[in-house]
């Protein structure tokens, strides 16, 4: 391991390690745009330029590996000055569009130039002029004056998706990023390049011109979107509601774990947030009786459906619960289960078109928490409920986020079995032809409203936080559940997710010994070995 | 995707491996194949870019990159022949603007362009080291030195 002085400061570094990344180690930043951690090494911005002893000239860090005895500064006179002159070189032909631009407030052109440019332009001709605006593909778009050819998209594409569809073009002051004629962006992880983009070249069409960066808060998460759970970070647009046309979750934006997303995450994932301000939200609890819905009070809603569960024997009670459930959600739905003594519970519904999958991110199973279920035993065969039901041995069914008329079943036998049992109960964030033919609806509150866990594929336990407040009247599922608990004669229930969790982890070995504290924001792997 | 006409000969194919295999890595081919392509096929299509992309197992992104990147490349059709004047600065001063404004003339056509019955492209091009014998043109694969309007007639005369 070699040891070296950067700043004054030593430190000893693995071998291969390079001065932008040992320097990280030390606290110091080196100004770079075309090194990224997760790409090959390009050189190409100019811009992490140091000073090491005994070489005659500064030199760039990102190319350089620390190498034991090296001595390496930083901030000496004559690397500010480089990093001015490669600044204006960078600036000489960039637009003055910041006033328009969507990268404005997290672009570090602005960024560096502040902290390291502040020079007087001395650029009097006219600036070469570039194609502005073009759409490279369903999620990005090229605006290629702004660009500063540091490549990370071109090797974005080369080298984790494999796919090659961007090239740098022509030659000298007239080279600019580009597809191939004819071809478009279309990968499944495109909107990543967008992340990667150190300018406002690339920007994200569904995020473009909706409201300012510097509106924004992030709140650390978890793509519900399929078995992986890539961690992200949910920007939400609370300061300016009247931007975005009301559109409370403003982006999702990947957020670094090394052991499960690193850098990326997918654009299904990325776009998958639409139900969360979607006009189908089911904002009230609700009785449908005949063809007449109405809302309901929470406390009617509670009080009819725990009537019904404490009414009905165990056995005429079925449960199609959600692998989109949080593990607290399970846990309290096991506890009202427990309480009951129901048996008839199941999660997994066959999707109507299996999932796709691939060998970097993309899972077939769609749903984060199916490993969750299944260590919280709630795993069962949902399809023998159905049948069940079917058979009218279930005489009440609580139905779970689930839409089973559009699931891999066969719609008839669905549409039997909910038209035999007498009460159908559903619970989720959105509406659907399930929740239509509930008699009670029992809303609970999006995944980005919410705290909880998911357990992923793997068996990691990751938390997701509460970004926003849940859309009406709707409840985090673990909440109703609880209130369902206490209705049905239990001294009290957990008052938040937390606590929940606790309970979960006393009682469940897989999650012996975790917390929200352990847990952290990197995640923790849950017991799930053989037991 | 590639357009039937644009494939090499098995004899070609056979150059094409023979390339590849000089360097260690074999995209250090690429210039004389897109060399060889252009002589076959008379120019360096969108066609002829993704036909060649395939023989090295590259995306068509890549190929374009090289294509644009250089000047011999041709990326529209040319004439039968290709004449291009220097117009850098020992020429210049020996009279290239005379030169070039005459083959203007002579062949109807702006620099850059290739005369309607496709015989001439015309280019003005960088200094291609003969300034000794200044003004001069290449004309295809061969030098014309110490150009006059005459001489240049005299050439031309012999371009079918």
């Amino acid at each position: 391991m070699p040891r070296l002085t950067i700043n004054g400061k030593e430190v000893e570094v693995p071998a291969g390690t390079n001065l932008i990344e040992a320097a990280r180690r030390v606290g110091v930043e080196v100004p770079h745009y075309c090194y990224h951690p997760g790409l090959s090494i390009a050189g190409q911005c100019r811009l992490c330029m140091v000073d090491i002893e005994k070489t005659p000239r500064p030199t760039i860090a990102c190319n350089t590996q620390a190498v034991d005895g090296m001595v390496v500064w930083t901030e000496t006179d004559r690397v500010k000055e480089t990093r001015r002159s490669v600044m204006e070189f960078h600036l000489i032909n960039h637009p003055l569009d910041c006033p328009v631009c969507d990268q404005a407030g997290e672009c570090w052109l602005q960024i560096y130039y502040m902290k390291h440019g502040l020079y007087d332009p001395r650029m009097t001709d006219e600036k070469v002029h570039k194609p502005k605006a073009v759409p490279l593909g369903p999620h990005v778009i090229l605006d290629a004056e702004r660009c500063i050819l540091c490549s990370r998209c071109v090797r974005f594409c080369d080298e984790i998706t494999k796919t090659g569809e961007l090239g740098i073009f022509h030659r000298g002051d007239h080279s600019e990023i580009g597809l191939f004629p004819g071809r478009e962006l279309a990968n499944p992880y495109s909107a990543n390049v967008v992340d990667i983009c150190p300018v406002g070249a690339l920007t994200d069409r569904d995020f473009r011109f909706q409201v300012r960066v510097w509106y924004l808060d992030a709140t650390k998460s978890i793509c519900p979107g399929c078995a992986r759970g890539c961690n992200i970070e949910v920007h939400t647009n609370r300061r300016r509601p009247h931007h975005a046309e009301g559109r409370r979750v403003a982006r999702l934006k990947p957020r670094y774990n090394a052991d499960v997303n690193r850098w990326w995450i997918c654009d299904a994932g990325r776009y998958g947030y639409g139900a969360v301000d979607d006009k189908t939200r089911l904002r009230a609890p609700s009785r449908r009786e005949g063809e007449a819905v109405a809302d309901a009070t929470w406390e009617e809603a509670i009080a009819a459906v725990a009537g019904t569960l404490g009414r009905l024997r165990p056995d005429e009670l079925g449960v199609i619960a959600s692998p989109r459930m949080a593990n607290e959600d399970l846990f309290a739905l096991r506890r009202v289960l427990e309480r009951r003594g129901i048996r008839r519970v199941g999660c997994r519904v066959p999707p109507r078109e299996p999932g796709d999958e691939d060998d970097i991110l993309i899972r077939a199973d769609k749903n984060p928490n199916a490993r969750g279920a299944a260590l919280l035993g709630l795993d069962g065969d949902a399809a023998a409920v159905l049948a069940a039901a079917r058979a009218r041995q279930v005489k009440c069914l609580w139905v779970f986020d689930h839409d089973l008329l559009a699931s891999g079943w066969p719609e008839a036998s669905v549409e039997q079995a909910l038209r035999a049992v007498e009460t159908l109960i559903f619970t989720g964030p959105n509406a659907n032809a399930t929740s239509e033919r509930a008699h009670w609806v029992l809303p609970s509150a999006a995944w980005v409203e919410r705290e909880g866990t998911y357990t992923n594929f793997e068996g990691r336990v990751q938390r997701f936080r509460q970004a926003l407040e849940p859309l009406g009247q709707a409840l985090p599922a673990w909440d109703l559940l609880g209130r369902v608990l206490v209705a049905l004669g239990a001294p009290a229930a957990p008052p938040r997710a937390e606590r929940w969790f606790g309970e979960l982890a006393a009682a469940v070995p897989a999650f012996a010994g975790l917390s929200y504290r352990s847990i952290g924001d990197a995640g923790q792997a849950a017991a799930t070995g053989p037991a | 995707m590639t357009a039937s006409r644009v494939q090499f000969s098995g004899e070609q194919l056979a150059e094409v491996r023979r390339l590849q295999a000089l360097y260690p890595d074999r995209r250090g081919a690429l210039l004389p194949v897109l060399h060889m392509a252009q002589d076959a096929f008379g120019w360096v299509s969108l066609d002829v870019e993704e036909y060649v992309a395939e023989l090295f197992d590259l995306s068509p992104a890549h190929v374009h990159e090289v294509v644009t990147f250089y000047t011999l490349y041709f990326r529209q059709p040319k004439g039968r022949h290709v004449v291009a004047v220097c117009h850098n600065l020992s020429c210049h001063l020996a009279g290239a603007k005379t030169i070039l404004g005459h083959l203007k003339t002579r062949l109807g056509v702006e620099v850059g362009a290739t005369t309607p019955d496709g015989r001439v492209t015309l280019l003005a091009v960088e200094c291609l080291c003969a300034c000794e014998r200044a003004p001069m043109m290449q004309v295809d694969d061969r030098y014309e030195l110490d150009l006059t309007p005459e001489k240049v007639d005299r050439i031309l005369e012999g371009l079918r």
